[in-house]
């Protein structure tokens, strides 16, 4: 029945809350390539909404620009999103790939990421006291990406509404599981890392006497 | 040989050395022991330039109190009375006489000092012949009402407000003695004024140890008229978690419970316009640090109405050197004759100089770490200004120190004056020369810009309000320089918008007639998604 291109793909997932996601898993579509573009992109709007919003709407700390925060609040959330979100719903008979679970994730973030950089655009133009269209995007654009997440999960494993939620909110408490580990394993490995570079040192001195 | 080489070398040393020192003494100058700083709109100390200078500190001999104890001078006291000052908590400056009143606390006295600070008048009593105790607040005011110089003293020890006419040099007549009201409203069991002050109507306020409920309120005739400017419970995380407990608690755990009462406040000051100021002298106190009461007892400066007034420093500070963490303790509070107001921090040692606005202008002073340097303080206890000059009275170091303004300082307040009375562009030049000496002064980048959205430059408003990170003044500006875009661009807008539109429409037209203009993937794009449908 439905012959898009990949572009009319997305369009149709985000244009079709209700049926979009099914009728992507049932054509066995989505593509990665425009996945990786997407989590991109929301690095990219993070960036612009922190740079380059209006100076009036602008409450950032502008005095210093870290890039890094803003790849884990993108990049590193994402990925950490579809690993734990596969852990999970294969413990919970989900149908999912690991593949599908990242495409369908991505391609429901689009709402957010555009109505971000609208509003980046938008409050360039407009004074404090029309405040209140950046608000209403802001809320479009979350409100649309959460609907759209819901629906996503729910095609790609095949759960009823309810359970989509339940699986949801242990993702989150996994992303934090593996949240907390990975930064525990980073300051474990800096402490290794640490140790034999000070048994170097210390072998490097004995050597030059 | 060898000899005479060696001592000539020597001598050719010592020669290029005094030269060197005294090439140094020549270009060095007494700098003040502290850095002077600012804070910029985020909240971080920037340097700033010195508005102040130390003028020098004068202690009670060169006051000239030893007269107190010279039995052939008309201020005689008594033959061991003291020649100097001790922790002396309060100083008043009458700006109508131009003279100068300071509580001697420890020596339970009153000192009368003129613009110079020498001595001219002291007083141990009134005329009811009982002896001051530990005076510790002090007020002087000419009645409006019968044209008589009144002063205000709170006798701390004597548990008595002493209001008295002045005579002559030594002589108080004793008016009317306010004591510990007899009132249930009254729940407090001592009555020890520290500080005093008196409105217009000749309204007594006096701030009280342990009575928290705000200044107790005195008539005219010596009736207790109830508190005045209590301050609000300053909501911490364990007050919040108390509020909870109460919810689930029994009467007699209650009864148990600690109570969260709030601060009471260590000083204030009245203005011309009858607006009680008042200072809080609890460690970081974000609630209430500084108030500026109406006569209802109604803060203007209230941070929950949506405001950010800020007082004092914004963060504790480790002194290395004294090996001791400071943070803000607001003592004393002065409203000099030309609005600015000072407040002294007890921890610091610093003055903080607000305008009108409490928009924050320089902060001066510090405190004593290991050594005793003039314009360095161990117990600062009161601020005065005139004639800008800063007094800075110390109660342990037991002088007055003065600080004169500095070019920077005088050009600043001259800027600000005229900037609070609204007059922008006159202030412009000025506020240039500022900047020429601080390039990251604040203010002056706010009067800048401000003179520039009056003149209707409001690019460079925009500029200005930019650097000074003030947001709302450059959101005003960026309406007008909005409408004057549009304004100016009103054909060309429209123009585009409507070649945009007609675009579109034969766009659509022609894609219905499956006639495509644009070629290659993007023209596919479109073509493929209207075959699937």
């Amino acid at each position: 029945m439905y012959e898009f291109t990949p572009i009319g793909w997305l369009k149709h997932c985000i244009f079709h809350p209700v049926e979009g996601f099914e009728d992507l898993r049932w054509k066995k579509q989505g593509s990665m390539k425009i996945s990786a573009v997407i989590v991109f992109m929301l690095f990219v709007a993070m960036v612009a909404d922190r740079q380059l919003t209006g100076f009036q709407f602008n409450g950032n700390y502008v005095k210093i620009f870290n890039v890094v925060p803003l790849i884990v609040q993108s990049v590193v959330y994402y990925i950490t999103w579809c690993i734990g979100n596969w852990s999970i719903c294969t413990l919970l008979e989900g149908e999912g790939t690991f593949r599908k679970i990242c495409i369908y994730s991505a391609y429901s973030l689009v709402p957010y990421i555009v109505c971000t950089l609208i509003s980046v655009l938008l409050s360039n133009f407009l004074v404090q006291e029309e405040a209140i269209w950046l608000i209403a995007l802001y809320y479009l654009g979350y409100g649309w990406s959460i609907v759209l997440m819901i629906q996503a999960m729910r095609a790609c494993h095949q759960y009823s509404f309810g359970k989509t939620l339940i699986s949801m909110l242990l993702t989150l408490a996994a992303m934090l599981l593996i949240l907390f580990l990975a930064i525990l394993l980073l300051s474990l490995f800096q402490q290794v890392y640490v140790f034999f570079y000070q048994i170097y040192t210390e072998i490097a001195y004995r050597i030059r006497g | 040989m060898l000899r005479i080489k060696n001592s000539f070398k020597k001598i050719l040393c010592a020669g290029l050395a005094a030269v060197a020192a005294m090439s140094m003494t020549l270009n060095t100058y007494a700098a003040e022991p502290y850095k002077s700083y600012i804070y910029d709109a985020w909240g971080d100390p920037i340097p700033s330039q010195n508005a102040y200078r130390i003028d020098k500190a004068v202690t009670g001999f060169d006051m000239g109190l030893d007269r107190l104890s010279d039995p052939a001078d008309p201020l005689f006291i008594g033959e061991n009375a003291s020649a100097r000052l001790a922790n002396a908590k309060d100083m008043y400056f009458d700006p109508e006489l131009k003279q100068f009143w300071v509580a001697d606390t420890d020596n339970n006295r009153i000192l009368r000092l003129d613009e110079e600070l020498k001595l001219v008048g002291a007083y141990t009593g009134a005329s009811d012949g009982k002896n001051f105790a530990a005076p510790s607040g002090i007020y002087v005011k000419r009645s409006v009402i019968d044209n008589k110089l009144y002063i205000y003293i709170a006798d701390y020890e004597n548990s008595r407000v002493v209001k008295a006419s002045v005579e002559s040099n030594t002589e108080l007549e004793l008016v009317m003695e306010y004591t510990r009201p007899e009132t249930d409203l009254y729940t407090v069991e001592t009555f020890n004024p520290s500080k005093v002050v008196a409105d217009k109507a000749e309204n007594v306020y006096a701030v009280c140890t342990s009575v928290n409920q705000g200044a107790v309120q005195f008539t005219k005739t010596g009736k207790f008229q109830g508190y005045f400017g209590a301050n609000r419970v300053e909501v911490t995380a364990a007050v919040i978690a108390q509020k909870l407990w109460r919810k689930f608690a029994s009467n007699e755990q209650i009864s148990g419970m600690q109570r969260n009462v709030p601060v009471e406040y260590a000083n204030f000051d009245i203005d011309d316009g009858g607006f009680i100021y008042t200072v809080t002298e609890a460690a970081n106190a974000t609630t209430d640090a500084v108030k500026k009461l109406n006569p209802a007892g109604y803060n203007i400066w209230n941070n929950s109405t949506g405001d950010t007034y800020v007082f004092g420093d914004m963060a504790s500070e480790y002194d290395a050197t004294a090996n001791q963490t400071y943070s803000t303790r607001l003592t004393d509070i002065c409203i000099s004759d030309n609005g600015l107001i000072n407040v002294l921090d007890f921890a610091t040692g610093r003055v903080f100089q607000y305008d009108r606005n409490a928009e924050l202008l320089c902060i001066f002073g510090t405190k004593n770490s290991k050594n005793d340097q003039r314009g360095s303080f161990s117990s600062p206890n009161a601020v005065e200004a005139y004639n800008n000059n800063i007094y800075v009275l110390d109660g342990a170091k037991n002088d007055i120190t003065i600080y004169s303004e500095t070019t920077f300082g005088s050009l600043m307040h001259e800027a600000i004056e005229l900037y609070d009375q609204g007059r922008y562009s006159e202030a412009k030049p000025i506020w240039e020369n500022v900047l020429a000496r601080d390039g990251g002064y604040p203010m002056a980048y706010m009067g800048l810009g401000k003179a520039a959205l009056n003149e209707g430059e409001y690019k460079k408003a925009l500029d200005y309000f930019e650097t000074a990170y003030a947001q709302k003044s450059y959101d005003r500006a960026f309406k007008y320089a909005r409408n004057e875009f549009i304004e100016e661009y009103f054909n060309v807008i429209v123009t585009v918008l409507a070649v945009l539109i007609v675009w579109l429409i034969v766009l659509s037209k022609l894609h219905k007639r499956n006639i495509f203009i644009i070629k290659g993937k993007l023209g596919k794009l479109f073509q493929k998604q209207k075959e699937g449908r």
